[in-house]
């Protein structure tokens, strides 16, 4: 089972860093050692509101099926609806995956009608 | 045979009785609209959420040859005494009815009388206030 392809109602992006170490001498120089050279710990939040029940669970399924945060994924093209730019740009860079950062939030809105909120990050 | 309906064609009942010497009521039916528009959708687009129904009604202040008091069983649901407040049996059972000849043209339901204000003024008759919030399903819709 893949990332449910549902289009969010709202999406947000860090777009992470670079893993490195700064050290600073008592004059205030500083150095900063590069340890990678590939960008991580993006942070993705997308948001689904006021969707059918029977594709809120979905995302529980999916959760399910990568074991919670244990397993990475990539993203549908989906979630990128909307946006006009690069759209690697928002998507986890190279030799990166999306795992879950938390569990996938479902809040019931009325019956048969829920939001989700999940939220992602990207690992090597 | 057509009609435009007056305020002489409307009636208020309580439990099933027409209040007496009401002067204005109104009803209100409102729907709660939940968004779907999705990222890149350049038109908002909404599903149907929760109905519910409220309105006011004013009466005058009127005591009839029994000395019965109009607005007794409305104005009783929030101003009493005692500590419990309003419980979930407080409700009254609404009738507005539009008069057509023999024909009645009548929404009826449940509700909580929300707010009830009385007061005298010199020189003007005393009124009492009340606004309502319906419970539940509307139990006779006979307008058309």
């Amino acid at each position: 089972m893949a990332f449910p392809s549902h289009k969010p109602t709202g999406r947000s992006f860090d777009a992470g860093d670079y893993s490195y170490k700064t050290f600073k001498s008592q004059s205030g120089k500083e150095v900063r050692i590069l340890y990678g050279d590939k960008r991580t710990g993006m942070k993705l939040q997308l948001q689904y509101q006021n969707i059918g029940d029977n594709q809120a669970d979905d995302f529980i399924g999916h959760y399910d099926q990568v074991k919670g945060g244990f397993e990475t994924f990539t993203l549908p093209d989906e979630f990128r609806a909307g946006f006009e730019g690069v759209a690697e740009r928002i998507d986890v860079a190279t030799g990166n995956k999306w795992r879950y950062e938390s569990a996938p939030q479902l809040t019931q809105v009325r019956p048969g009608v829920s939001t989700v909120t999940v939220n992602l990050i990207g690992v090597l | 045979m057509a009609k435009v309906y007056t305020g002489r064609d409307g009636v208020m009942q309580l439990a099933g009785a027409t209040l007496a010497k009401v002067v204005s009521f109104s009803l209100q039916a409102s729907l709660e609209t939940l968004e779907t528009t999705t990222l890149g959708d350049n038109l908002r687009s909404y599903s149907p959420g929760v109905t519910g129904y409220s309105g006011s009604a004013t009466l005058l202040y009127y005591k009839d040859d029994s000395n019965n008091i109009n607005t007794t069983d409305l104005l009783n649901k929030l101003y009493k005494t005692g500590t419990d407040g309003v419980g979930s049996s407080d409700t009254v059972e609404l009738t507005f009815r539009w008069i057509d000849g023999a024909d009645n043209n009548d929404i009826k339901l449940t509700a909580y009388i929300t707010s009830a204000s009385i007061g005298a003024a010199t020189g003007d008759i005393v009124r009492a206030e009340i606004s309502f919030q319906g419970t539940g399903a509307l139990s006779t819709v006979t307008i058309s």
